[in-house]
Order: C-alpha cells, then sequence, then structure tokens
C-alpha cells in the first residue's frame, strides 16, 4: 500500500492507483473532469482534472498519473483553480450555451462544473465555431455537434466496449466532430450508453429527447427485467408515467453499462399499455369488475370442492418475483390440492444464449428462481401434460401468470390458443392484450402490479438474489401475485391507491412524432 | 570559424546521391566498421559524443537509446522527416543530397539499439524527396545493406519508407507513431514514453534526419573528433535553415556556438540594403522571437537561447527586417496553429482558434483594447496544459510578439492600421 496525502486527507491506496480514482473514489474530493470514466480507458484530452504535486511545478492531470509513495496532491490551490477555470472556459467558449432548449439541461456536466468551479465572466467576444446540429447517429441517437465537447467518451466506448468501432472524430482541431463511418450508423445494442456518458447534451436519446425536463422527473432504483442478466437500473418518472431507464454501477452485474432493449422495459409499465380492471365472462357475458372482487370470486371457485384437485393447473412464467412464486404455488399445493404447474419457457432454444458483455437468451429475470422454487415444492411437470391433459379433459380450469413483458414472447398467441382450450381460464396480467381479449368463453382476466410497482426478489442467471422496493403506482387496484393468493383465499387485500393521479402517460409526444428531418 | 563542410561535405555533387558515386566518398565504410563494434559501445560513443536530436527539443540522443528497456521486446527506429516546423527544410536537402547518409546511420543506429526494422517518416508534400529515399533504399536493398545478415555480420534490418498525409502534428514523435500506425495522426499520453511502448506498443526510438545521418560522422571521428566542433553542452555542427528578409537565404552547416549575426550577415550575405534587422525567430515558428537587439550577441547553440528564453528548435532562422508588421506576422503563425492543431486537448483545440479570432480581429480593425492582455492569458493558459507541445509552440509566439512588439500591437488596435507603413494584409478574414 502507498501513502498519499490528497488535499490534506492521509489516504493509503493500491499501487497503480490514479491521482483522480483516488480523489474521486476513495477520498470524495470534488474534482472537475469530462473525459475520464471509470469504466473506459484514460484519455487525459479535457486536461480539467489537473492537480499540483509537491515538487512538480507544472501541473499534472489526475487521471494519468499514478500515485506514488508519499506523494502530496492538492487540487485546492490558487494556480490549480485559475487551470480549472480556464479550462472550463475553453470548454465553453465554442459551446452554444443552448441550455433552455437542450435536453441535458439539469443534468449537464457543463452546467454543474461552472457553477462548482467556474462563475467567472467569458472573455470571448469572437464568433463562435459552427458545427452540424441534429446529426442522425443511428436509430437511437442524436448528435449535436456543437454541443460538443469532444471528450471521446463515446468513441472508447464503441472502441473498448462494444468494440464496433461505429463512432470517430473527423477533422481536426477546433472544427473536430464526432461521426460516424461511411454507411456505418451507431447502431449497436448497447448504443444509448453513449448518452449516458456524454457528459453534454451533444448525444441525446431520440426515445427520450424533448420530453421532459428532467428536474421534472424522479428517480427510482430497480432492476432491469428485460433478461436474466438483471442490470441494476434507475427509472426516471413523474405523474405522467415512467420515461427512461439509465443504468446503475454494480460491479457484480452490470459494471456501468446496460442494453438498449432494456432501455425500453419501462414501456410496457406505462398506462396505455396497462390493463386496468379485471374482466370477468360469466354465462356469456362480460363486465369489468373491481380486481379484488375479481380475485375472489376465483378464489371461492377454485377452492370449492367439486372444483379442487387435479383439474386445476397453474402456469406460470419466469417474470415474477420469489415472494410471489412462493405464495402462488403454496396456495395452489395447500388450498387447491394440485401439483400440476407449470413452467412457460418463451424460448427454449435461445435460453443459454449470451453475446459476452451483458444481452442474455432467457430474456425472463427470475427463471432461476421459479426453477429454484418448483423444485423446492418438488414440483416436476412437463409442459406435454398440459396439453395432454387439457385434450382430455383431465384439466379443467388453467390459471396463468402471464408473462409482464409479453415483447419478449414470440409464442404468445399460440399458448394463449393452446390455453383457452380450457373451461375456465383465468390470466393474472399486467398488460393488455388482443388475444386475450378476443377469447370466448369462461375468461377471466385481472389486472398485476409490475415490477416498478412491488417488492420482491429476482434471481439472476448467476443465482445472485436482488432485491426490488416499490417505486411508484401507475395502476391503482392492481395486484402482486402474493395479493392474488391472499385474495384467492378470501382475505381482503388492501387495494393500491395511486400515491397521485396518474396520467394517461405519454408514450409519443408531438415533438417526436413530429421531428421533421429526424 | 565559418561555415563548415562536415555533414554536408559532399553535398555539391551530384553522384552522392546515389549508391556508386556515395561509395566513392567513403560510403557505408562506416556501416562496416559499426557493425563489427560491440551495441553498447556505440551507444556510448553517441552518448560521448554529446549530440543532441536536431528535430527541436533537443534530447540527447545517446541518452534517449539508453531508455529502451531490456525486456526481449522487438524494438523498433523511427525516422522522424515530417520536417512540418516552419521555416525549416535542411532535411529535405539531406535526403535530396545524401540519401545514402540517412540510411547508413539509421542502419548503424539501428544496429546500436537492436532493431531490426525501421521507417522513415517522411511528410506527404515532399514528393521528390520521397522518390529520391525510395531509390536509396532499393539499391541498399540490393547491395545488401538493408535485409538479412547485413555484411556477414548476422545482423537483420528491414527498412521501409512511410508517406505521411502533411500534418505538423505527425513531426511530434507520438503523433507521428499514431501515423505510422495508421490511425489518426495524434499525440498519445506520456507515460508511457516511446521508448518503453511506442510503435506498436513496443519500444521505439524517434529520431530526427540530421541526428541519423550525424552518427555516420561519430562513428568515423569518434566523440573526441565529433566534439571537434560546436560547445561543450552542444556539440557538433547543425544544419540551418535560414529565410526571410536576408540576401541569400538557404541551409548552411556550421558549428553550434557560431555567432548568429555572423550567419545573418556572412554566409546569408546580410539584410537586404538600406533595411534595419527588426526580429529573428532562431528556431522555426514556435521558438519565441528574439529583439535585434537580443540577436546582437546570440549565439546559435542551445545553452544561448535558452539563456534569451527562445530555443534552438530545428534550426529554421526567420529573419526579418523593418518593413515587416509583427501583427500580421504574428495572424500568419496563429492561423497556423490553428490550422494545425490536432483538437485533442480541449486548451489547445479551443484556445488556438481564439488566438488566432483574435489576432485576425486586430489586423482587420476590430481590435478591442484588452485583446493584448486576453492574447497573454490564453496562451499562458493553454502551455503546458496539453498532451505534445503544439500548445506551447502556439503559445510561444503569442507570448514573445506581443510582449516583444507590444507597441505595434498596441498601435494597430488603436489606429486599425499597422504601425510599418506600406504593410498589406494578406490574411484572410475567417469570420
Amino acid at each position: 500500500m502507498l501513502q498519499c496525502t490528497i488535499n490534506g486527507k492521509e489516504l493509503e491506496v493500491k499501487p497503480g492507483t490514479t491521482i483522480i480514482e483516488a480523489m474521486k473514489l476513495i477520498a470524495h474530493e470534488d474534482i472537475a473532469h469530462y473525459c475520464w470514466h471509470p469504466g473506459l480507458p484514460v484519455a487525459g484530452v479535457c486536461r480539467l482534472c489537473v492537480v499540483e504535486i509537491e515538487g512538480n511545478p507544472r501541473l499534472q492531470i489526475a487521471c494519468n498519473t499514478q500515485i506514488t509513495d508519499g506523494m502530496k496532491i492538492t487540487n485546492q490551490s490558487e494556480k490549480v483553480k485559475e487551470a480549472v477555470k480556464w479550462g472550463l472556459d475553453f470548454h465553453l467558449i465554442n459551446h452554444p450555451l443552448d441550455c433552455p432548449i437542450c435536453d441535458q439541461a439539469g443534468e449537464c456536466e457543463l452546467q454543474n462544473q461552472y457553477m462548482k468551479f467556474g462563475k467567472y465572466d467569458s472573455e470571448m467576444a469572437e464568433p463562435k465555431v459552427k458545427k452540424h446540429k441534429v446529426v442522425d447517429l443511428g436509430p437511437r441517437v442524436v448528435l449535436d455537434s456543437e454541443r460538443c465537447i469532444l471528450c471521446s467518451r463515446c468513441v472508447r466506448f464503441t472502441d473498448e466496449v462494444t468494440k464496433t468501432h461505429e463512432l470517430g472524430i473527423f477533422n481536426r482541431g477546433d472544427r473536430s466532430e464526432i461521426g460516424t463511418f461511411n454507411g456505418r450508423p451507431l447502431d449497436n445494442k448497447y448504443s444509448l450508453n453513449t448518452v449516458d456518458i456524454c457528459p453534454v447534451g451533444a448525444l441525446t436519446s431520440k426515445d427520450f429527447r424533448f420530453r421532459q425536463r428532467v428536474w421534472f422527473l424522479k428517480e427510482h432504483q430497480t432492476i432491469c427485467t428485460g433478461c436474466s442478466t438483471g442490470c441494476n437500473v434507475k427509472v426516471s418518472y413523474n405523474k405522467e408515467g415512467l420515461f427512461r431507464v439509465k443504468p446503475v454501477y454494480n460491479e457484480q452485474v452490470n459494471g456501468y453499462w446496460m442494453c438498449d432493449e432494456g432501455r425500453d422495459v419501462y414501456k410496457y409499465v406505462n398506462k396505455p399499455a396497462r390493463l386496468l380492471d379485471a374482466w370477468m365472462t360469466t354465462a356469456g357475458r362480460g363486465e369489468w369488475l373491481h380486481p379484488l372482487t375479481a380475485a375472489k370470486k376465483v378464489g371461492e371457485f377454485l377452492r370449492a370442492p367439486e372444483n379442487k384437485g387435479k383439474s386445476v393447473a397453474l402456469v406460470l412464467t419466469g417474470q415474477h418475483t420469489l415472494e410471489e412464486y412462493e405464495a402462488l404455488i403454496s396456495f395452489f399445493k395447500n388450498e387447491v390440492g394440485t401439483d400440476r404447474i407449470f413452467h412457460w419457457v418463451n424460448n427454449p432454444e435461445s435460453m443459454n444464449d449470451f453475446d459476452g458483455l451483458l444481452i442474455r437468451g432467457d430474456k425472463n429475470p427470475n427463471t432461476k428462481g421459479l426453477l429454484e422454487t418448483l423444485e423446492r415444492h418438488g414440483i416436476k411437470t412437463e409442459w406435454k401434460e398440459l396439453i395432454d391433459g387439457l385434450s382430455t379433459g383431465a384439466i379443467r380450469t388453467v390459471v396463468v401468470a402471464g408473462p409482464e413483458n409479453q415483447a419478449v414472447y414470440p409464442d404468445f398467441k399460440a399458448k394463449v390458443l393452446e390455453l383457452s382450450k380450457a373451461q375456465k381460464l383465468v390470466w393474472l396480467t399486467a398488460c393488455k392484450n388482443e388475444e386475450l381479449e378476443r377469447l370466448q368463453g369462461d375468461v377471466t382476466l385481472i389486472p398485476l402490479k409490475t415490477y416498478i410497482e412491488k417488492d420482491g426478489t429476482f434471481v439472476n442467471y448467476a443465482g445472485l438474489r436482488q432485491t426490488v422496493k416499490k417505486g411508484l403506482t401507475v395502476v391503482a387496484n392492481a395486484m402482486s401475485l402474493v395479493e392474488v393468493a391472499e385474495a384467492f383465499k378470501g382475505v381482503d387485500v388492501r387495494p393500491e391507491e395511486a400515491p397521485f393521479k396518474v396520467g394517461v402517460g405519454r408514450v409519443n409526444n408531438e415533438a417526436t412524432l413530429q421531428r421533421g428531418s429526424l | 570559424m565559418a561555415e563548415v563542410k562536415y555533414l554536408t561535405e559532399h553535398y555539391d555533387k551530384p553522384e552522392y546521391r546515389t549508391l556508386e558515386g556515395y561509395k566513392k566518398y567513403g560510403g557505408y565504410e562506416q556501416l562496416a566498421r559499426a557493425l563489427k563494434m560491440e551495441r553498447q559501445k556505440i551507444i556510448d560513443e553517441v552518448k560521448a559524443s554529446g549530440l543532441r536530436g536536431r528535430g527541436g527539443a533537443g534530447f540527447p540522443t545517446g541518452v534517449k537509446w539508453g531508455f529502451l528497456p531490456n525486456n526481449g521486446e522487438p524494438r523498433y527506429l523511427l525516422c522522424n522527416a515530417d520536417e512540418s516546423e516552419p521555416g525549416t527544410f535542411k532535411d529535405r536537402l539531406m535526403m535530396e543530397r545524401a540519401p545514402h547518409q540517412l540510411i547508413e546511420g539509421m542502419i548503424i543506429s539501428a544496429y546500436a539499439i537492436g532493431a531490426h526494422k525501421a521507417y522513415i517518416y517522411i511528410r506527404g508534400e515532399y514528393t521528390g524527396p520521397a522518390a529520391i529515399l525510395e531509390q536509396a533504399i532499393r539499391e541498399a536493398r540490393e547491395a545488401g545493406y538493408i535485409g538479412k545478415n547485413i555484411l556477414g555480420s548476422g545482423f537483420d534490418l528491414d527498412l521501409d519508407l512511410f508517406i505521411g498525409a502533411g500534418a505538423y502534428i505527425c513531426g511530434e514523435e507520438t503523433g507521428l507513431i499514431s501515423s505510422l500506425e495508421g490511425t489518426k495522426g495524434q499525440p498519445k499520453l506520456k507515460p508511457p514514453f516511446p521508448a518503453v511502448q511506442g510503435y506498436l506498443r513496443k519500444p521505439t526510438i524517434v529520431n530526427n534526419v540530421e541526428t541519423l545521418a550525424s552518427v555516420v560522422n561519430i562513428i568515423r571521428d569518434g566523440a573526441e573528433g565529433y566534439r571537434k566542433y560546436g560547445t561543450e553542452k552542444s556539440a557538433g555542427t547543425k544544419l540551418f535553415s535560414v529565410s526571410g528578409d536576408v540576401q541569400k537565404p538557404g541551409t548552411y552547416e556550421v558549428p553550434l556556438g557560431y555567432k548568429l549575426m555572423d550567419l545573418i550577415n556572412n554566409e546569408c550575405g546580410g539584410l537586404k540594403p538600406g533595411r534595419k534587422l527588426k526580429a529573428v525567430i532562431p528556431g522555426g515558428s514556435s521558438a519565441p522571437v528574439l529583439t535585434a537587439a537580443e540577436c546582437e550577441n546570440a549565439t546559435l547553440d542551445y545553452e544561448c537561447m535558452q539563456q534569451l528564453g527562445s530555443m534552438l528548435g530545428s534550426g529554421a532562422v526567420i529573419v526579418m527586417d523593418d518593413s515587416r508588421c509583427m501583427v500580421d506576422i504574428l495572424s500568419t503563425i496563429t492561423h497556423f496553429y490553428h490550422h494545425e492543431s490536432c483538437g485533442q486537448c480541449t486548451p489547445c483545440r479551443e484556445g488556438t482558434g481564439w488566438m488566432e479570432k483574435i489576432v485576425h480581429g486586430i489586423v482587420h480593425g476590430e481590435g478591442k483594447p484588452g485583446d493584448i492582455d486576453l492574447l497573454l492569458k490564453i496562451a499562458n493558459n493553454i502551455k503546458g496544459r496539453t498532451i505534445c507541445a503544439l500548445a506551447d509552440a502556439a503559445a510561444f509566439p503569442v507570448i514573445s510578439f506581443v510582449t516583444k512588439f507590444r507597441d505595434e500591437f498596441e498601435y494597430f488596435i488603436k489606429e486599425k492600421r499597422s504601425k510599418v507603413k506600406g504593410t498589406k494584409i494578406y490574411a484572410p478574414m475567417h469570420h
């Protein structure tokens, strides 16, 4: 271990630690920087992280200087402050300062660092350099070259993380601009990470831009349910619904990144995609019911002596939490008396796929958790038994805890058709679906909560248990499977109220639809 | 002492360019001798000779060679023939007149440092010298000076010419390496230094054309013989490219320590009739300018130039007489550095453009009071704040011009015309 002093604080660091790592991650000192990112190789180009090292007349950059034993470092000296001030000014002299219409405003490092280290009057009176605006880089990302500070984070990301090398810096000097090579758009499965790591408003997400000012958004940390990796993420939301998903650092799971697919996971949480009330068909007539009422009715039916037993089957997907599996399976085993509990595998042939970075073929957050629970209950079933049971009439009632994310269930329609052979079909689902609404016969649909709206545990592909906490309620009265199991038993679970009136939620707004050139 | 013909002894003979002609005057004899010497002996000899890098930085060559780590990795020798410092044209002469001298120097140097692959990185604009070098390399290869088992010594060396696309920054050694690697010519972060991790991340030595050519003479005459010329700290001779307001501009070889005014007055035939000396840039456009008074006793060596706050640089002496407007000249210089900044580091990328805009504003009558101080502030805040020395190169002329000729700048800002009568502004308006 090496001894060093940073701004008067005594510190012990491992050999090989750079000054900026020690300052930011160990000493938690403020240090200005743009190009340095802990998940990327050092570029050393923004020149903002300058520090003064005792015995060295020249200021050094903290990102490319390794700590040596006994080093005395400060970034509080007047010399450093003056250098940082000028460094900031050099970043800003050609920046358009179009903060009022910039999506990054409110979470922009230029704004933040100016407030922290700048607060000066610029002496730049000369005309600014003009560069390209609204450059379409790829299906998900837009570039504004004038806002760009050329920190090269995005270039290094495509070079070092995805290794797809789409981005480069073209031209020279203050005419430099980020761009893509001819005919090769920024189109990889992780492209939106470039927007996250862009410290300014140069790279913006087509999905998010112009939809909300960030200061109107709250954040909730949770787990991505897009696949079995279980990336740590935060969702941004307000009373209009969820707006975006961003990764949260977790060394064990996803590092600093997440995939583009996972960013779309929020879309089915918003109200337009959701089933808002229970739908129950009895004797050919359908009616909307309070979900609790519907669940209790179903529970009564299931527990009735003439219906219970092995004629009831339960179908589960890997999309719910451990607690929910436990509650529902216990209910069916103990109260209904059936062990005909089936695992609906959506993509058996690609279950073990892995792209080498984060994306896994198993598109369920909790397949491992489901398998664990089934095994603990000693349940071993084959999907074929369910189909056979339905055709022979041995199985008459089917309860399905349907997938939350129907988009990753390519066999959804086929399964609905298969299962609709049951005399009574109860489908617990968070989202609406045309196939379900078209079903005839004795069908009950009960709205479920999504992963944002409940507490629970997911077990990822590697067996890592990750807990999510309830963030917000989008659909009042929607139930978790735990609550459904309670209601099936006849318990009056307290209905959930939305903490504020949730609006319809904008999936698209006019600005995103009518962008003209884009 | 006056002009010498030490490195340039046979430059007046056209056949010296060919292998046959070169051999007639003792060519490749030193190679044969060197290949029988121990490697360390050659390095020691170069160290003892006091040879310093002739490209601009003046770093002792033998010491640089000594930085190579003994880790068994392949090593590379690169010859920097980018010669991009404005005002410099001595390497071109060397490559045109004596390509084999460079090649011989490179083979000896490669043998000394244990490199089996060497490149000459030549700037794209030098099509003539490139063709001559190509021919010479072919001749040397056919004669067995390049290739396997050179002169039966068991030493292998492959030597190739690489033609750049013409960028100032590719004369910076790590920029050169990037360009040679096939990426954008941008300097790399140091550390690691090229001697440790250079071309293809392998130990690499980058030396200037003149430096490598000098190695032949050092082998021939020994360190002591080489030290016959020059001063204690600046040993040997150096080629100076003199341009500007002198009667006979051109490349002159003089021993280091030679008087600047003697070079101007004797070798270059003095100033034009009736003109007075105003200023001299002694080492290429990035070297701080010297006033006529400072030139008075200046000698052409590393110590004196450092004392005067300037540098010997690449030995490009740019002479300006009293018909020159310093504001106009600075506007050309700032334009050059703005154009050539690679754009990697923010202070240089943005600062060079800003300085150019301010100076251009002044020469186009849009100068504002405070511009001079602002120029100084910008220059002082890009200097030393970047990966490579381009920011310094851009800042030094600004600082020295504005400080030493402040009156001309103040006059221009106030009167909106040059203090020097008859000045025509050629710099285009950029905005």
